[in-house]
């Protein structure tokens, strides 16, 4: 494909000069009367058009059929010319579309019957065009810009086509010689030009058209190069409806138009709502929506379109739609479409449903009278396309499913909240340009790049890999820790919910934590704590280089999860550590374990099976994503030992169940403990709190109310 | 997927993309007529997957052309002088690479001229293919390192690494995405995607609205050791052994399952970067009830792919909205995009090429003249469009036509008819009689005729 082609440069040069004025002699029936009301009365006699309205309507319908379909990148623009050229437009893409050029053909005005025809030319015309055609495009312009030391690839190319009545063929080869020069000289000056280019190849379509009824004066004459620069093809018309049919035909050549025509279609009757009929559409497109008709040479030419003789149209069948299905068709192009006959009732029909939203399937007869949806018509954001459905088969068949590759034996991933992340990480278009605080263009797409990096540090994949993430109560922080900024106000909800989570700690209340992989009923309740407070952290941590407020979060967190205050005094108390901890426990968790593990050595049996289950654990959860593997002691094994030690001498299977079960009650009594020994819970806490951040205690205070 | 075509004169078919059988079914032949089997191919290729699939066409011979008619010599000095219905079959209507295996070595071939005439089938297929000739003497080693080679040159797997963030999977892209070429002209150098596909974000099915595609691309996870080999796809064979690199692989928690799953409940796709300017979507697609797929499909290269998107580069995360584009209860769409100027079907204008399209306006306006004072709106706002139009076109008459039929409306009348009927087609007839002329002020495009203003249809007339 190329971008400048002859095509991407059109310049019209229609002839204004007296003669245009006369009639096409084509009579034009306006007064239709309505039966029954108008008995007696004599219509208006009918009008012709004139030259000079046929040749600007059939350009005109022209431009509106590549507008339509090439809105962009194609650009046309339109002289007048009688004793002077009056170019009625420029290349921008501004000035590209019908409203513009109607407004400045109304200024024009039809041509002046009364006018000195000595004074006027086609010829001006004719030179403003090549004039214009050297003048580079805003396409040109950024093309070459961004290509820098090759921007001589970037080619200048271009079609005139001129709209006149000639005296003879001499008359054509002398518009034709004019042309030649023309190009030759303004070759000449665009050369020591930066703003201009040189034309490198120009198609001159000379249209004659004269009244219908007379003779033409001029040939037709198929293209004929004339020299390297410059084609020349000449056609000889009647004016009106003929007119407008070769400028159909040649817009459908110039612009590698195909037509399909789009049978089948219900339509309510105008008269008789409660009946329908069915109707043909007749649109045009580029014809590569016909690429498989066209190379298979399986064409399924439904014969000429009712216009006439002059071209063939793919005819496809409608199928009405089912509803609202929203479904991803294999598509292999989408091409945009213009109705080639705008207002007819069956066309505006099928436009107006295809623009509310609704698509609709097309089916090719085939020869064998089997069905294939080959096509479907679909509206996007005002504008009709012609998507190519694949219709062939596919090379992908019966390919393993998913479930059976890797990571296909896995049964518990995020499903569902990677699915909420996605909704997350939608796009939407920023249209007007952003700029970043250095001043600097800012792609939107790299910031949606950027937030896919900051919402993915932390994301385990499965269920069984996460605690945090099962906790409906952790929400609240995780939704808006992965910001790039946070507010006041995310801060204080993180805080919140950091303390939502001690009280839970404080309850007892039991946490989701995953059991697959263990045997029994998993970690202890303590244990499940620090998983989920360690994950909780390697959450928080991946973000603090975000801002000092995600670093806030993280001080809350610490300070929060740190020991019970009872624990704290021991430590103070100067008690060893049997320690073979991680990094993490720095924040002031401490294990006296070492007395009571000489005390006890009867009890080594119980421990050591706890500690296999949590080894156990350890394993499974030692993958890099998941969180920090847990302490091999855990703390609820400090509290269950005091109870033992008191009962000395050989224990009973029921002794030492009793105990455990003891052990679990009495941890509800601990709290007790803490408060007993005058420390108060809270008051704790906020301590921390007030020393670390900073803080208000009564800020705190509220926190923990609300 | 591979055919297998027997070159006799009559080109057979001996199986049609499925090896069952065939090669026990083949016999010898007399006659090598390339020519045939070469339309064969086409035929074949075209019924089967239509003209848009690429193709590796692996014509294997013995550098032997034939003899006499449909030898290869007289095919190719025919084939410039042929008519549409007996066109050569190179180059071949569909996407393609011609690789020609010579059971013969380089010495062999060169000794005779079809070297030559092989070289120039696949010059006729525009460039696009190699041949392969056998290094030393034939023997079955050789053989198969010369289907090596080819092997390696047209059949090696597409390893990339798809990757949403942090989040990454090896995968396998198959089949091999082609490079492809932008703009023969300005940018003749393919391109070609990279082997990073970078998720950027996500859209709903509904938004981005079966978008036409380059070619879609099945994108399977893989297991890659150490050193960067292929493990394995995980598929798990029927031979069922435990600890077998599959089956571990299989119970690897994978992104790619994690995004299909989502993509499919979600009724999602996920947008992916595969170059610079080039775009491309990854989705589940289902094969059947039971079986689905990551697929990817590849956008056109540029700036701008889908019209109904925008701009690539100017899509952004929703939460730098101001507010979310999706509504707060998911309830709206910032798609499609709406272009600056309306399309000539959605914009009503106007086209008298047809007489009938002419009569349908004159008739409109007439309409509702005759329901004058109830449809002064409409009624000046479909006179002031045929107005706008012929004077664009320059179609005086027709502003002097309507005008007299106005008029003649006017008498027409009947008594029981509102008194401001009267009063308002009369003044539209003036006004268009006013810019028939051409030249005065009623003339102007942007002049619009208002209703006149009466005392006694305040009720109707004035609440404009």
């Amino acid at each position: 494909m190329k971008i400048f082609s002859e095509s991407h440069k059109t310049v019209f040069v229609v002839d204004h000069c007296p003669y245009m004025a006369e009639s096409c002699r084509q009579h034009v029936e306006f007064d239709m009367l309505v039966k029954n009301r108008t008995q007696g009365i004599i219509p208006l006699a009918p009008i012709s058009k004139s030259l000079w309205t046929c040749s600007v309507e059939s350009s005109m319908e022209y431009c509106r059929i590549m507008y339509d379909i090439f809105p962009f990148k194609k650009l046309v623009n339109f002289i007048v010319s009688d004793s002077g050229a009056h170019i009625l437009n420029s290349w921008t893409q501004e000035d590209q579309n019908l409203q513009e050029l109607m407004a400045a053909l109304a200024a024009v005005g039809p041509p002046n019957p009364r006018a000195d025809p000595e004074c006027c030319s086609i010829l001006h015309g004719l030179v403003a065009a090549v004039e214009t055609l050297c003048k580079i495009t805003e396409y040109q312009h950024e093309a070459r810009t961004m290509l820098m030391e090759n921007a001589e690839r970037v080619g200048n190319r271009g079609r005139i086509i001129c709209i006149t009545n000639a005296k003879s063929d001499s008359h054509v080869r002398m518009l034709e010689d004019c042309v030649q020069e023309t190009i030759h000289e303004h070759n000449k000056l665009a050369a020591n030009s930066d703003h201009l280019m040189q034309i490198q190849k120009c198609e001159l379509v000379l249209i004659h058209t004269y009244p219908v009824g007379e003779d033409s004066l001029v040939s037709d004459r198929l293209k004929k190069e004339l020299s390297p620069v410059l084609t020349s093809e000449v056609h000889s018309v009647r004016a009106g409806r003929h007119l407008a049919t070769k400028l159909n035909v040649l817009v459908q050549q110039h612009f590698d138009l195909a037509s399909t025509t789009i049978t089948n279609i219900p339509m309510k009757e105008e008269q008789h709502a409660n009946t329908s009929a069915n109707y043909d559409v007749e649109l045009l497109h580029h014809k590569d929506a016909h690429v498989d008709f066209i190379k298979s040479g399986d064409n399924h030419i439904g014969g000429n379109s009712r216009e006439g003789t002059f071209k063939e149209t793919v005819t496809l069948k409608w199928c009405t739609p089912r509803t609202n299905s929203v479904e991803l068709h294999y598509c292999t192009g989408a091409y945009r479409i213009s109705p080639v006959d705008v207002n007819s009732r069956p066309s505006s029909c099928l436009t107006n449903f295809l623009l509310n939203g609704r698509s609709v399937l097309l089916e090719q007869p085939r020869k064998s009278g089997s069905k294939v949806i080959s096509h479907m018509l679909s509206s996007h954001g005002g504008e009709i396309f012609l998507h190519v459905l694949s219709s062939s088969r596919s090379i992908l068949e019966d390919p393993p499913s998913i479930s059976e590759g890797c990571g296909g034996r896995v049964t518990d991933y995020r499903i569902t909240d990677f699915g909420e992340f996605m909704r997350e990480n939608r796009l939407t278009p920023f249209l007007d340009p952003r700029y970043k605080i250095d001043g600097s263009l800012e792609i939107p797409l790299e910031r949606a790049k950027d937030q896919l990096e900051k919402h993915t540090r932390y994301w385990p994949m499965i269920i069984s890999q996460t605690t945090i993430f099962n906790m409906q109560a952790v929400v609240p922080l995780a939704s808006v820790i992965v910001k790039e900024a946070l507010t006041d106000e995310d801060v204080l909800n993180c805080q919140k919910t950091i303390y939502n989570l001690v009280d839970m700690e404080r309850k007892n209340d039991p946490l989701p934590i995953s059991t697959v992989g263990t045997r029994g009923k998993g970690p202890k309740r303590d244990e499940q704590y620090r998983i989920m407070w360690n994950e909780l952290e390697t959450l928080v941590r991946a973000h603090i280089n975000n801002s000092d407020k995600h670093q806030r979060v993280l001080e809350c967190l610490l300070a929060c999860r740190s020991k019970p205050p009872e624990e704290e005094e021991r430590k103070k108390r100067g008690r060893k550590r049997e320690d073979k901890e991680d990094k993490s426990e720095k924040s002031g968790k401490d294990y006296e374990l070492e007395k009571p593990w000489q005390e006890s050595e009867r009890l080594k049996g119980v421990l050591d099976r706890e500690k296999e289950e949590l080894a156990e654990a350890e394993v499974i959860k030692d993958s890099p994503d998941s969180p920090e593997p847990p302490n091999k002691k855990p703390l609820i094994t400090i509290d269950e030992i005091p109870p033992v030690e008191k009962t000395k001498g050989p224990m009973s299977l029921l002794s030492l169940w009793s105990n455990r079960i003891n052990t679990a009650n009495s941890r509800k009594h601990q709290e007790f403990i803490g408060r007993l020994n005058s420390v108060n819970n809270k008051a704790e806490l906020y301590q921390h709190l007030k020393e670390e951040n900073g803080m208000e205690t009564t800020e705190n205070g509220k926190a923990s109310r609300q | 997927m591979c055919s297998l075509i027997t070159i006799v004169h009559s080109g057979r078919i001996m199986c049609n993309f499925s090896f069952q059988e065939a090669l026990s079914n083949m016999d010898d032949y007399d006659k090598t007529c390339l020519e045939s089997a070469l339309v064969g191919v086409c035929n074949v290729v075209q019924q089967e997957w239509g003209a848009a699939i690429p193709c590796q066409v692996v014509l294997v011979t013995d550098g032997c052309l034939g003899i006499g008619r449909g030898s290869l010599r007289h095919s190719l000095a025919t084939c410039n002088q042929r008519n549409e219905s007996s066109r050569f079959p190179l180059p071949f209507p569909f996407p393609s690479k011609l690789y020609i295996m010579c059971m013969a070595n380089l010495e062999e071939l060169q000794s005779s001229d079809s070297l030559d005439c092989l070289e120039r089938l696949v010059d006729l297929n525009n460039g696009e293919g190699q041949i392969f000739t056998i290094d030393g003497p034939l023997c079955l080693k050789n053989v198969q390192s010369m289907f090596g080679k080819l092997i390696d040159l047209a059949y090696t797997p597409f390893h990339a690494v798809l990757k949403c963030g942090h989040l990454t999977s090896d995968v396998q892209v198959f089949p091999r995405p082609e490079p492809f070429i932008i703009d023969e002209e300005i940018d003749p150098i393919p391109k070609a995607i990279n082997t990073d596909l970078e998720i950027v974000g996500f859209i709903d099915i509904a938004d981005i609205s079966s978008p036409p595609v380059l070619s879609r691309h099945l994108v399977l996870p893989i297991a890659l050791n150490k050193e960067g080999d292929e493990v394995g796809p995980g598929i798990t064979d029927d031979t069922e052994d435990e600890n077998s690199a599959n089956q571990i692989a299989g119970k690897i928690p994978n992104f790619c399952v994690l995004l299909h799953g989502s993509l499919k409940v979600e009724g999602m796709v996920a947008i992916v970067q595969l170059g610079p300017e080039w775009h491309g979507m990854l989705y589940s697609q289902a094969d059947s009830k039971k079986k689905s797929n990551l697929m990817m499909s590849l956008f056109e290269p540029g700036p701008e792919p889908l019209p109904w998107l925008g701009k690539m580069a100017q899509l952004g995360p929703i939460s730098d909205a101001k507010e979310n584009p999706y509504g707060e209860d998911d309830n709206k769409s910032p798609f499609p995009l709406q272009p600056k100027n309306k399309r000539s079907y959605a914009q009503n204008v106007t086209v008298w090429i047809k007489p009938s399209g002419l009569q349908t306006d004159v008739q409109k306006i007439l309409r509702n003249a005759r329901k004058l004072p109830e449809k002064t709106q409409t009624f000046y706002k479909e006179l002031n469009r045929l107005r706008k139009a012929a004077l664009a076109f320059g179609f005086l008459d027709l502003l002097k036509g309507v005008a007299d039929m106005l008029e003649r409306e006017c008498t027409l009348l009947p008594d029981t008819a509102h008194p401001d009927a009267a009063f308002q087609l009369t003044h539209a007839a003036q006004q268009l009689k006013a810019a028939s002329n051409g030249t005065s002020e009623y003339a102007a495009y942007d002049h619009n005729i208002t209703p006149l203003q009466t005392d006694f249809s305040s009720s109707s007339t004035e609440r404009i």
